[in-house]
């Protein structure tokens, strides 16, 4: 549908809007999903003047709470700070479809940890032909350097960001786990905050379940993994600095934690294997450090000799046990795309259970029938490389051109193993306010998990949106933006 | 407090005191050549002597007139002490931290940043000059408004209040050393006293000093009583006794150093011992000078102690070596 700007009185009615696939707040019949029914109506009470009103509001308020993400310009010296695309209109999810993924989530990072552990530990994965092991050794996120260490609780990935997608025909699938560093979440809890502002009425009449327990819940996390319980733990947000598109979201989770935000120059491990930073008072021993800066840049002592950003010496503290790191160096093995393929499996393995969450249906090119079905239908298919992330590096079938099609056909036969096809999801959409008023778009949702022994998982996650009619892509890094995810009560049974 | 975080607020202190007292510097420096008569040539070259700058300068400029200094002091990408230059630093130092000071100071800071490198290179004029100077002046003082009222007295506010202060006590004896001699040839005849009270009256006003002075000595300016306002003064925010005292009094709240009290006492004594009639009155000028590169010699001891005390990460590791030599 559209709003005429010119008749600015016009109530929004949602009997125009159509998507050609699954759309999250609005049946094929044109009738509101149960739980965007409060939603809607709302929205239906205002004109499109008012959206506008409130649009302008968010911006406002982002503007004012300083919600984003760093671009360093080299040309002229000055950062840019730029805002985060943001859409007012909230995405829907029914309470009891999300206790299911929320299990399924819970599930599946249980096994994923499994896994790791077992990689570096006994390998009985590999010894019963469940996992093959010539994987590993071209595994770019395999780090020899961890094998036989066992963090606490053996868990490895305390914090996973997973990113969902939904099909047509309405199921969810797991698209990719991102196990190293994921962010995003300070995101969900500042959109949380901005839609507060922007719609306040609508959160006294529905009971749309909070997000703002993240940071605390991060906390406790981080701080059982101290390797001296009795004391107030120490706990440090290990950031590659301010040029670091992220440092928005490490200033932002250091403060609503109240922990120290430590760069690699503020921290040494002295001789006794214990890491200290560097405070006005004399050097102070660090516990924990939730590290959001790559392993391989993690200790120059054991990865990159070059590396300026890390600390030399790091790895010998965690070894020792003297140092708890979350995530664990090496947890990444796990998040590798053809890796991914296997986490069904994993459930079944370890765990003896069905997966609740389904993984997009994977050919892996190392198998010589998978490689022939997709070097013949690369038209269709979605080809991406295994250790990418971003989005970067892959190849849209139905959308690329014969040329690019053949050269990517080549880069596939050169390295089978780097790479992995999924047939094209037409991904569900949800109403968004754009320039031509309230249209369809593209989106996914990131939930974050935290493993511990009693594993959380974020209300929702960030949905993010790929803002251009038409685009598939969400990364914030390619036009993305997000919208606010609301996990909504509903009085009857979903029919 | 982190190290680095206490090391960036610290110098940002600095640079923002700096970048204000250069502003002044150039401002009365523009209206002292209007006041003296013509045939005492107005020596623009001692700005740069001032900012310790002269060889640089004989490097990158053909000849010390007002249009070459006022570009070198207050455009030039290339001498760190430029006010560019000064508030880059002190914009880096700000980035840094931006999460521990209040956020509006980031934005205020970049706005005068931007002028500077908008303008800067149309300082030869005049009026360009004297417009961009004031609104640098009060970007400042409003800056260290924002911070005198919203920040709270913790950890942070002391590492300020210590670069600031530092740098007044600086900027003040350097301003004194390049202004008090050589500008006015010395002599008795009654013919130049009210030029080397003039002389005097811009060395004050560089420190916006003037009416404060005024107000407490009721007589018109003279050397000596110039010179011990700005050393000795207890009351007036830019004196180097003053800027000590403002020094002292971070020590009680930051963890305990000795060698950084010692230090700190040390300069305090030696500006109170300066006897600034004894300075003025010795023939041989240099008197005054060496008393000023003493204090300043005494200040940079006392930059070195607050480096080595608080931030270094060598006296950090030696630290917990001794530490650990002691518990064994």
């Amino acid at each position: 549908m559209t709003l005429p700007a010119d008749k600015g009185q016009d109530a929004i009615s949602w009997r125009g809007y159509r998507s050609d696939t699954f759309d999250e707040l609005i049946d094929a019949k044109g009738h509101p999903r149960d739980a965007a029914r409060a939603l809607t109506d709302y929205l239906s009470r205002l004109t499109p003047a008012d959206l506008a009103d409130r649009r302008q509001a968010a911006e406002l308020a982002i503007k004012a709470l300083g919600v984003t993400f760093t671009v360093y310009s080299d040309s002229d010296g000055r950062n840019v700070d730029r805002a985060f695309p943001f859409d007012i209109i909230p995405r829907t999810i029914a309470r009891r479809e999300w206790d299911r993924t929320e299990a399924g989530l819970k599930q599946r990072v249980t096994a994923l940890n499994q896994f790791i552990a077992d990689i570096y530990g006994p390998r009985h994965i590999i010894r019963d032909r469940v996992f093959p092991e010539e994987l590993l050794a071209e595994s770019v996120n395999f780090r020899p350097q961890c094998m036989g260490v066992r963090p606490a609780g053996d868990v490895w990935a305390h914090i996973c960001g997973s990113d969902l997608v939904r099909d047509a025909d309405g199921t969810i699938y797991v698209l990719e786990d991102n196990l190293r560093v994921p962010s995003g979440v300070s995101y969900m809890l500042e959109n949380r905050m901005v839609i507060k502002r922007v719609f306040p009425e609508i959160f006294e009449t529905s009971t749309i379940l909070p997000v703002d327990d993240y940071p605390a819940q991060l906390y406790d996390t981080l701080a059982a993994l101290s390797p001296r319980p009795a004391d107030q733990p120490v706990i440090g947000l290990l950031t590659p600095g301010m040029f670091n598109s992220a440092y928005f979201e490490h200033c932002y989770l250091a403060l609503q934690m109240g922990i120290e935000l430590v760069e690699g120059g503020d921290l040494f491990v002295a001789d006794d294997d214990c890491c200290y930073m560097r405070t006005i008072h004399g050097p102070q021993r660090v516990d924990v450090l939730y590290r959001r800066i790559d392993d391989l840049f993690m200790d120059p002592e054991a990865f990159h000799p070059d590396s300026l950003l890390g600390v030399p010496g790091l790895m010998r503290a965690w070894r020792a046990g003297n140092l708890a790191l979350a995530n664990a160096p090496g947890a990444g093995v796990a998040d590798d795309k053809v890796v991914y393929a296997f986490v069904p499996e994993m459930i079944r393995y370890y765990l003896d259970q069905d997966p609740i969450l389904p993984n997009v249906p994977s050919w892996l090119c190392m198998r010589s029938a998978d490689r022939d079905h997709v070097l013949a239908n690369l038209d269709k298919l979605v080809v991406k490389p295994a250790n990418e992330s971003g989005g970067y590096g892959m190849l849209i079938g139905p959308r690329a051109s014969k040329a690019e099609r053949e050269a990517f056909a080549d880069r596939i036969r050169a390295n089978p193993r780097n790479y992995m096809a999924q047939p094209t999801l037409s991904i569900s959409t949800a109403p968004t306010l754009t320039d031509d008023g309230i249209e369809p778009r593209h989106l996914d949702l990131r939930p974050f998990i935290l493993s511990r022994e009693n594993p959380y998982v974020t209300t929702g996650g960030l949905t993010r949106v790929a803002m251009n009619r038409g685009s598939l892509v969400v990364n914030s890094s390619q036009g993305g933006g997000a919208k606010d995810t609301w996990v909504v009560e509903t009085d009857e049974e979903p029919r | 407090m982190l190290s680095r975080t206490a090391e960036n607020i610290y110098w940002f202190g600095r640079y923002l005191q700096r970048a204000e007292n250069t502003a002044r510097l150039v401002n009365v420096q523009a209206y002292l050549s209007l006041d003296l008569p013509r045939r005492v040539p107005l020596s623009w070259g001692s700005l740069v002597d001032i900012l310790g700058a002269g060889e640089l300068f004989a490097g990158r400029y053909d000849s010390p007139g007002e249009a070459e200094v006022a570009h070198f002091i207050i455009a030039d990408e290339r001498f760190t002490g430029s006010l560019r230059s000064t508030l880059d630093a002190a914009r880096e130092n700000l980035r840094a931290t931006r999460e521990t000071l209040p956020s509006d100071i980031w934005e205020k800071l970049n706005e005068l940043h931007a002028m500077v490198t908008a303008r800067g290179q149309s300082v030869a004029y005049r009026r360009v000059r004297t417009d961009l100077l004031r609104e640098v002046i009060e970007g400042c003082l409003t800056i260290m408004g924002m911070l005198v009222n919203n920040m709270s007295r913790g950890t942070g506010f002391q590492f300020l209040r210590l670069g600031m202060a530092l740098e007044q006590a600086d900027m003040t004896t350097r301003i004194v050393d390049a202004r008090s001699g050589g500008m006015v040839p010395d002599g008795e005849t009654d013919e130049l006293a009210p030029i080397r009270a003039t002389q005097w009256m811009s060395v004050l006003k560089s420190l916006h000093a003037y009416q404060m002075y005024r107000r407490q000595q009721r007589t018109r300016v003279t050397g000596p009583r110039a010179l011990a306002f700005l050393l000795h003064d207890p009351t007036f925010p830019r004196s180097v006794a003053f800027s000590l005292w403002s020094m002292q009094q971070t020590l009680p709240r930051l963890p305990e150093h000795p060698e950084l009290r010692q230090a700190l006492d040390a300069a305090v004594q030696l500006v109170a011992g300066a006897d600034v009639r004894a300075l003025l009155a010795d023939d041989d000028d240099s008197a005054l000078g060496r008393m000023l590169d003493d204090i300043q010699l005494a200040l940079g001891r006392v930059h070195e102690r607050v480096d080595a005390c608080f931030f270094q990460r060598q006296t950090q590791q030696q630290a917990l070596e001794n530490a650990e030599a002691t518990d064994a």
